[in-house]
């Protein structure tokens, strides 16, 4: 839980945001200072059902971007981490070839550092 | 008394080299000749129709000079400069993109070309192509020295592209840490240390 709450003015959702990591954040921060409108985890995706319909597994992507049509899930550095993410954003997009997801890694932000002058 | 001609050797800049200035990315003249290559693209679309290149100041601002001279067309140019990612707006307290110096000159019908130094996520190159098609430029493309397709979260279209460049950090030709190394006449990795850029 990320105490910081800054003022967004992009944000769509309907309740306040409560951002599981600083990454998260980061990239909210992100998408309101570029004008991107933004949702934080509208939408949770079934991937895994057993036979009586009970849910084995589920995905839920950090952001939905509306006007790209564009979901975003944000990850950290650690390798157990972003394997289970790849694995879960494969799966999606198999089942979902049409959805349009991007996986945005702590190291991106990185790089991102230059191109805003830090 | 003059003192002796100024000449910028390859090696500028002369010793004692900075330290964090890391390898040679890109020589001079592997720029220079990709440079051309993109001035004689852009001369070979552009026949016949007027030209305005648009510049993001500060980082492109050589690549700007030298592919405006590279292009063999009569045209114009003209600068943006857009606000920091950390810098709060003096009144309303918000951190959101805005023009900090907008156009010169319409655009209205003219033939835009917007000149970057890198496109990465595409997030403000879509704000100001969003901004700029507002005021119905005839057409717009892009032309980046740098492009970093694999970040990219916006499909924004690149016609003109120098080098595809993998993810580190450059300095030189318009590149800067902290404001310096702009100069250095080719692009060189630069050596971080504890102290390495992040937005947080």
């Amino acid at each position: 839980m990320i105490e910081e709450t800054p003022t967004f003015s992009y944000y769509r959702g309907a309740k306040e945001p409560s951002f599981a990591t600083r990454t998260e954040l980061e990239a909210a921060k992100l998408f309101d200072y570029h004008r991107i409108a933004w949702e934080y985890e509208p939408r949770t995706f079934i991937l895994e059902q057993d036979e009586k319909g009970n849910i084995l597994e589920a995905f839920t992507p950090d952001f939905y971007l509306p006007d790209l049509d564009l979901f975003i899930e944000v990850t950290e550095m650690k390798q157990s981490l972003v394997t289970a993410k790849n694995r879960k954003v494969r799966k999606l997009r198999e089942m979902h070839p049409d959805l349009r997801i991007k996986l945005l890694y702590r190291k991106d932000f990185v790089r991102m550092a230059q191109k805003y002058g830090l | 008394m003059a003192g002796p001609p100024f000449s910028l050797s390859p090696s500028f800049p002369s010793e004692p080299r900075d330290e964090r200035l890391g390898k040679v990315f890109l020589d001079a003249e592997t720029i220079a000749a990709r440079v051309h290559q993109l001035g004689a693209e852009i001369t070979r679309d552009y026949q016949g129709k007027d030209l305005l290149l648009i510049s993001i100041l500060r980082g492109a601002i050589f690549f700007m000079a030298d592919l405006a001279r590279a292009i063999d067309l009569p045209l114009q140019m003209d600068f943006l400069a857009i606000s920091s990612y950390t810098e709060e707006h003096a009144e309303t307290g918000t951190k959101a993109i805005r023009f900090l110096k907008d156009l010169d000159q319409p655009v209205k019908d003219k033939n835009v070309l917007i000149v970057e130094d890198m496109v990465d996520s595409g997030l403000t190159l879509h704000y100001i192509m969003r901004s700029l098609s507002l005021r119905r430029p005839r057409s717009l493309e892009v032309c980046t020295l740098f492009d970093r397709p694999h970040l990219r979260l916006v499909d924004v279209e690149v016609r003109y592209r120098g080098f595809d460049v993998p993810d580190d950090f450059f300095v030189g030709y318009g590149f800067d840490y902290r404001q310096s190394f702009r100069n250095i006449p080719f692009v060189a990795y630069l050596k971080l240390g504890p102290d390495q850029p992040t937005l947080f």
